[in-house]
């Protein structure tokens, strides 16, 4: 039941992504959360949606290029962190560390459907070239308004594709996490940090898909004002 | 004084106009190599060509055709260009106008509404928008989530649905609503704050972290929102450069926990 709402969550992403509307609903910042939800743990799928929204901050579809299937990689490292932490909590693992510790591992493991995301938008393309041919025959043979119909049906294999690929992903991470739990176990602090550098470069990530004159002063200021906040902050927490 | 009659052109009802646009939102839903967002097009103005055409099923199935050729633009533009082809259709309908000035509306208008939409709206408002989530999840939780996500869209569907509206009143005078709005100098502000929230985001993700210790997990956060920053300007791809992030902070954990003696 987890995989198939998994599955649907991943699908209906993909057709909101290019095919429908385009209001950020399967960008990584809602869809972590959905998948979340989907699966019972809407703090974990939210934990890992800020670093990967971060990451993806540039992958936008123009003209005809391609970006990385953003949302295909999103479901499936939140899928795979949710199912991944349920697993571990299981075999009796537990701690602030966990989440992060299963995050990053979710992260390498999943990440790399994103490109396998690109690829396959690039045969769904060449597949709708037939949906073009089929609209033409429609008009020939005086079916002005199938004719017109024809654009929906290139929602089906988008939706279907991811609804197949996300789950997929999210189980082979959840499985990679349980094959390696012992070993999770004893490098939890090591992995929480992993998790925290992939997070840091994840703005970097943010940032440097900001093509602005002065956007690299913008960023550099901004963490200078954060870590000035962030001592402000501690030295008044250590006085009281 | 006398004025000049004003032609009567045939005109769709406000409901076939609404039906239009509900349409314009399914504008790439069969994205292909030869023809672009041309199915998604075609079915949009569909409704538009049914009403005017009602009559004579010929030129329904002509008109159609004519707007199954090639065609791309930034899909929330796009929904000028939609309106302005209504308007254009309209006039060719009355006979007013010749059944390619649809299409030379179309083909002048679609490259720099997509420059402006995608210039805008993609590499500007989004991301703004996206940063603005994250930051908020990492500091306020889902409810900054669901903030950004309905400013971000009350944004998105007015300026869409103004730009199908003024695109059917004003035909080729859109340009001018366009120009007037100055996107490209407002996109620049947005993709800077963009930026800054980057910044902000790379401390707030080791506020928020329980690792090793606080100033420990600072630095770690702090040098691979500099290092990666300079790594992706020298051209570093992302993915690898994630990868070798992760190694980084993994080792680095490694490392000091072998030096305190606790791995």
């Amino acid at each position: 039941m987890n995989y198939l709402a998994l599955g649907v969550i991943a699908g209906l992403a993909a057709v909101e992504r290019k095919g429908f509307l385009q209001a950020m609903l399967s960008r990584p910042i809602s869809l972590g959360a959905f998948a979340g939800l989907a699966l019972g743990n809407v703090a974990a799928g939210l934990f890992v949606a800020a670093p990967l929204e971060l990451l993806w901050l540039g992958s936008v579809n123009m003209g005809a290029a391609l970006p990385v299937n953003e949302a295909l990689g999103t479901v499936a490292i939140a899928g795979g962190t949710v199912l991944g932490e349920r697993t571990l909590l299981r075999l009796g693992l537990s701690g602030p560390q966990l989440l992060p510790a299963v995050a990053v591992l979710a992260v390498a493991c999943c990440a790399p459907l994103a490109l396998v995301g690109r690829r396959t938008d690039r045969l769904v393309e060449r597949w709708n070239e037939r949906l073009f041919e089929r609209a033409e025959r429609e008009l020939v043979a005086g079916a002005p308004e199938a004719a017109a119909r024809t654009n929906l049906y290139g929602l089906m294999l988008p939706f279907g594709i991811s609804f197949l690929l996300a789950p997929l992903g999210a189980a082979a991470a959840a499985a990679l996490i349980a094959v390696v739990a012992r070993w999770v176990e004893v490098a939890l602090p090591a992995l929480g940090l992993g998790w925290v550098a992939f997070a840091g470069f994840a703005c970097a990530s943010g940032a440097r898909a900001m093509r602005a004159e002065r956007a690299h002063f913008a960023y550099l200021a901004a963490i200078g004002i954060g870590l000035a906040a962030f001592a402000a902050t501690a030295l008044a927490g250590g006085r009281a | 004084m006398s004025s000049l009659p004003r032609p009567i052109f045939l005109r769709v009802s406000g409901g076939t106009l609404a039906r239009c646009f509900f349409r314009s939102l399914f504008l790439q839903a069969a994205w292909n190599r030869r023809g672009m967002q041309n199915l998604g097009f075609a079915y949009a103005i569909d409704p538009a060509l049914c009403a005017l055409y009602r009559a004579d099923p010929e030129r329904r199935r002509e008109a159609l055709g004519r707007h199954l050729g090639l065609f791309n633009c930034h899909p929330y533009a796009a929904a000028a260009i939609l309106g302005g082809a209504i308007y254009h259709e309209e006039r060719v309908a009355g006979g007013v106008e010749p059944p390619s000035a649809p299409l030379h509306y179309k083909a002048t208008l679609q490259g720099p509404l997509a420059a402006i939409g995608d210039g805008f709206f993609w590499t500007a408002l989004r991301p703004f928008f996206g940063a603005t989530a994250a930051l908020g999840a990492l500091l306020f939780g889902w409810p900054a989530v669901a903030i950004a996500l309905a400013v971000y869209n009350a944004i998105h569907l007015t300026l869409r649905i103004a730009f199908f509206k003024e695109g059917y009143r004003r035909g080729d005078a859109i340009v001018d609503v366009l120009a007037e709005l100055s996107l490209p100098a407002l996109a620049d502000r947005l993709r800077l704050g963009a930026a800054g929230l980057c910044g902000l985001s790379a401390v707030a993700v080791a506020s928020r972290a329980d690792n090793l210790s606080r100033a420990g997990t600072l630095a770690v956060a702090t040098a691979a929102a500099l290092v990666g920053y300079l790594a992706l300007a020298r051209g570093a791809r992302l993915l690898p450069a994630a990868y070798a992030a992760i190694l980084a902070g993994v080792g680095t954990a490694l490392a000091v926990g072998r030096i305190h003696g606790r791995l």
